[in-house]
């Protein structure tokens, strides 16, 4: 079951394509995700978009070895993709990943039984405004212990960081259930003791069955990790669930499962890796 | 008012982005696929049938300002109505800002379940003006 858990993070600030190797990499998937990537206004946004697919078809023939051309990533009516032919194994009875990009990383991570969510956050400073104005604005995503820890954080830097960690783990939560939506985020509350041994109450109550991890990549960026609950998920992203239905025994083996560090990929190997697949079909 | 006259709304594969104009009716089906990373904040609700009425030229002009700003569009490339915050780059924080920057410029407040139904720079447009004739009606 450990060969579902993946963690893989690429530098895009390393790769800078020509318009030709671009278009190459573009050309390896199929061709009903290229609107997704070329509708993206800015190069920076085009690369990441593309990156993410090429993380996913990787890792999807990676690790469930299916072939290529039986491929089928789609994405739900929130915009969360899952992977739609996937086949039952004893070992690996529910297959979900999640993505994300900000700055200069995109990751990937997935998970063979509990639901998982992922996001990366880049600490940029506010140009045109304050800390305090800047943060401001997102106040009411916070629960008013998690707003306290935030404004008394200390100096600006330690008040910014503060409210990146946070935000970082309720979009992991959020995106674990694939909800698109504003969610009542200030309801769901995170405790944590120094960024270790997270866990999250919602409504006032503690969640055991949820795990969170928080991590600094380096460069002014941090990822976090949320494992959870199956049933937790929204309708939509349910849906596309292999299983959602475990027994406590079972649930607490992938619950528990270790978390390992993240693997740096390059796209040069995401390419290489996808182009074998192409070709093997 | 203009009334309902399409009766069916197809659906579309989640990686095809349509939008139809039918007789002042906007038709807005599958919205905001493509984005990497999901987030909360401005999520257009999916298949969901309004009514279009045309926002103040001046209205959008302001809004594709503040988001032209927010995002840091290279000025060789253009800001429409018709732009798509997630197509311009916009990710969950920028998302936050915008509506916020547009609450403070035109002094209205945006409930979160029409935050959610902002996509383009026209919906944001003629959310505004609808909020902005409601407040001196």
């Amino acid at each position: 079951m450990e060969k579902g858990v993946q963690r893989w993070l690429v530098d895009i600030s390393k790769w800078n394509p020509s318009s030709n190797d671009f278009s190459f990499a573009l050309s390896l998937l199929p061709q009903t995700h290229h609107p997704s990537i070329t509708r993206f206004v800015k190069m920076e946004d085009r690369k990441r978009a593309l990156v993410s697919l090429l993380l996913q078809y990787a890792l999807v023939h990676e690790v469930l070895g299916i072939p290529y051309s039986d491929t089928v990533i789609n994405r739900t009516l929130e915009g969360k993709p899952f992977l739609e032919c996937g086949r039952f194994s004893f070992d690996i009875p529910n297959f979900n990943f999640n993505v994300s990009h900000h700055g200069d990383y995109v990751a990937i991570a997935s998970e063979p039984l509990c639901l998982v969510g992922l996001d990366i956050v880049n600490f940029t400073i506010p140009e045109k405004e304050t800390v305090q104005e800047y943060i401001q604005n997102f106040s009411s995503c916070f629960s008013s212990l998690e707003w306290d820890r935030i404004i008394t954080a200390g100096s600006n830097e330690d008040v910014l960081t503060e409210f990146y960690r946070y935000w970082c783990l309720k979009e992991a939560y959020v995106k674990a259930i694939g909800s698109g939506l504003g969610y009542g985020l200030q309801k769901v509350e995170f405790h944590h003791i120094n960024w270790t041994n997270i866990s999250v109450k919602v409504d006032g109550v503690t969640n055991p069955r949820w795990r969170f991890w928080l991590f600094d990549l380096g460069k002014g960026h941090s990822v976090s990790i949320a494992r959870g609950y199956p049933r937790s998920a929204v309708e939509s992203y349910k849906r596309s669930l292999k299983r959602t239905e475990f027994d406590e025994e079972e649930y607490n083996v992938g619950l528990n499962l270790p978390n390992p560090r993240f693997v740096f990929k390059t796209v040069e190997e995401l390419i290489s890796v996808v182009h074998k697949a192409l070709c093997s079909c | 008012m203009a009334s309902l006259a399409a009766s069916s709304i197809s659906f579309q594969p989640p990686h095809a982005l349509a939008t139809s104009r039918v007789s002042g009716l906007k038709l807005v089906s599958f919205m905001n696929q493509g984005r990497n990373s999901l987030s909360f904040g401005l999520r257009p609700m999916p298949a969901r049938v309004r009514i279009s009425c045309a926002a103040k030229p001046e209205t959008v002009d302001k809004v594709c300002e503040i988001v032209r700003k927010q995002l840091a569009v290279p000025s060789d490339k253009p800001v429409t109505g018709e732009s798509k915050f997630a197509e311009l780059g916009a990710d969950s924080l920028d998302t936050v800002e915008i509506v916020m920057g547009l609450e403070e410029e035109f002094g209205i407040t945006v409930e979160e379940d029409n935050a959610q139904s902002i996509a383009t720079v026209l919906d944001a447009a003629e959310l505004i003006d609808k909020l902005c004739s409601g407040k001196s009606a």
